[in-house]
């Protein structure tokens, strides 16, 4: 159902032309969501760290072999790792990548970074906050206070020391960055592609509002009247694409239809320190390649017991502890 | 409760952590967080009620976290929250210098309070990529001061060749300290005081006029000989030098209350926990 032609994408009678995208439905299968990504793009993921990481499409990303696409975005973990592993990236400009204390450092991006496949773009999430900004409001650059003495400097020579035309202080000043395309996982959505997203946003709604192109994955498509209910953080103008994904976020969290699955993340992590193969053939043939609807990844996942204790969270206290248990 | 008639290093050091924070700051703390965390909750029951605690990624204003999270992205840190503030305001309040306090960690630390997170080896040839700053260097640059901690002071004893953390030059700056190649705060217009504290499982920092990291107190039981084994280079020396003053017992209750998953003891090693400190009663 997709057409592709230079600049201009379609699917069953709405249009799209590089601006706002006003009329008809927007829904459509993860495979034709992918396919809006092309190779050499620059994509913003959504989400944080362990929370609403749009790893369902980020599986397809990988499934339809993309190339040398740029990440920016803030501190992030298993998304970006998994971009890295699946050789879709050249270059990574997040400012983190890792999982923090509790399972250390991130594999599959450390190989990637250590091998020279990935260019390291290190960054900041202020950098990366005030460029989007910067597209965001229409305007070529952000200024900020003067951030000096940072290697980080050193990674990005397009950032440039100014002098305020007003006061005369030295100020930092970063250029709009516009991505190419945003791709986010929201709670609920309806066809026209109002998103209801949980907080925290992170850096989501500025993602969304800076990019050429807009893919939400959510776990649930409602009506119109829900998502009006809900309240509409993202406007349908903004969205070009919203697929229904259960579980898409998973194994990060999608509040509050489930908790993060540190069971899952724990043998992921297991499975990457072994080495590039191993993780190739235990994770990416099976969880990734193996698994080309979210049905089969699930079931490739665990089984209803284990779904209902990612869900459990809202039980009480005890049961959202549980969550971070061993 | 568990027994409180000691403590080990984790508590010992959300203690150090806690006492930096003054009654009304304003602070924040970002990613790789329990530690951080914990000494925040602490201070806001404690000496800092009315500080005002950012709670990281998600932003929330003076959560009330019944439990503290292993990952700094989860909505348990909004529980209880006031409001919840969009991630770049945070930002904001640093570059209009509102923020009086963050806490970074610091893979390698060098003797200007210079933090590297990025990697080590060099930028052409990394040989061990690190996760990353997050926020760290433009924070570094904007927040009135910032506490630096490490968990890994000690340098494990198997190894033939010494890995240290706190070290002559830092393999990369990821944030700012007080002098780097390019100058010093002044020199170059920053608008933030830098690093003011640094608090590792040996003992605790503060910093000279020009900038110099200065051993304050060691912690109970460590030796000056055990400090320099781990170190790099030879810190300058307060005078006198005394002991890190001890935790209280209502200190540890309150921490084994707020951390009741014991995140914070995850970046320690198992002989590092072993290691017991007297408690003041």
């Amino acid at each position: 159902m997709l057409i592709q032609f230079k600049g201009f994408v379609c699917f069953k009678g709405w249009y799209f032309l590089g601006g706002f995208i006003t009329k008809g439905e927007k829904i459509v299968s993860l495979k034709e969501a992918g396919q809006i990504i092309q190779d050499g793009n620059i994509i913003a993921v959504g989400g944080a760290l362990s929370a609403r990481e749009p790893i369902a499409l980020i599986h397809e990303i990988i499934r339809q072999g993309k190339k040398n696409l740029m990440t920016i975005g803030g501190a992030h973990g298993l998304d970006i790792d998994l971009l890295c592993a699946g050789g879709v990236v050249g270059a990574v400009q997040n400012s983190f990548v890792g999982f923090e204390f509790d399972f250390g450092l991130a594999p599959n991006y450390r190989r990637a970074c250590q091998s020279g496949k990935v260019q390291v773009r290190e960054t900041d999430c202020n950098f990366t906050l005030q460029q989007l900004r910067a597209a965001q409001y229409g305007i070529p650059f952000m200024p900020m206070p003067r951030v000096g003495g940072t290697d980080i400097l050193q990674l990005h020579p397009e950032f440039k020391t100014i002098t305020c035309p007003f006061t005369g202080e030295k100020l930092t000043a970063v250029p709009a960055l516009k991505p190419d395309v945003a791709i986010i996982h929201g709670y609920k959505a309806d066809k026209r592609g109002n998103v209801h997203l949980t907080k925290p946003y992170f850096a989501d709604v500025l993602m969304a509002t800076a990019a050429e192109k807009t893919i939400v994955t959510v776990e649930e498509v409602v009506s119109e009247e829900e998502i009006r209910e809900l309240g509409i953080v993202i406007p349908y103008y903004e969205v070009t694409a919203v697929v229904e994904v259960p579980f898409g976020a998973h194994p990060t969290a999608c509040y509050p239809a489930y908790a993060y699955d540190r069971k899952h993340i724990a043998k992921y992590i297991q499975l990457a320190q072994e080495g590039e193969e191993i993780f190739r053939r235990e994770y990416l043939d099976v969880f990734v390649y193996g698994s080309e609807t979210q049905q089969e990844y699930l079931r490739r996942v665990g089984d209803e017991e284990h779904f209902k204790r990612l869900r459990a969270w809202r039980q009480d206290i005890t049961s959202w502890m549980e969550v971070f248990g061993e | 409760m568990t027994d409180v008639t000691y403590c080990t290093i984790d508590e010992l050091m959300a203690v150090c952590l806690a006492r930096t924070i003054k009654d009304h700051d304003v602070v924040f703390n970002g990613v790789a967080v329990a530690l951080p965390f914990t000494a925040i909750m602490l201070a806001k029951h404690t000496h800092a009620r009315n500080c005002v605690f950012l709670g990281g990624l998600p932003a929330g204003v003076d959560p009330q976290p019944p439990f503290l999270p292993p990952t700094s992205a989860d909505a348990v840190m909004l529980h209880g929250a006031v409001t919840i503030l969009p991630l770049h305001e945070i930002f904001d309040l640093a570059q209009k210098g509102k923020l009086d306090r963050i806490f970074f960690g610091g893979a390698q630390i060098d003797k200007y309070g210079n933090l590297n997170n990025t990697l080590i080896g060099s930028k052409e040839k990394i040989k061990v990529k690190l996760p990353g700053g997050a926020g760290a260097s433009n924070l570094s640059c904007f927040a009135k001061n910032f506490t630096v901690w490490t968990s890994r002071h000690q340098v494990k004893p198997a190894d033939s060749r010494k890995n240290y953390t706190l070290v002559e030059k830092v393999d990369f700056i990821t944030t700012m300290g007080h002098v780097t190649p390019s100058g010093t705060r002044k020199e170059m217009g920053l608008r933030g005081g830098g690093p003011d504290w640094v608090i590792t499982d040996l003992g605790v920092f503060d910093f000279t006029a020009s900038g110099e990291l200065r051993l304050k107190t060691l912690h109970p039981g460590v030796t000056m000989e055990e400090l320099l084994d781990n170190t790099s280079f030879r810190p300058v020396m307060a005078e006198p030098l005394g002991e890190t003053p001890l935790p209280t017992r209502e200190e540890i209750e309150l921490i084994r209350r707020l951390d009741p998953l014991n995140v914070r003891k995850r970046e320690f090693s198992a002989s590092q926990l072993e290691r017991r400190y007297p408690v003041k009663n």
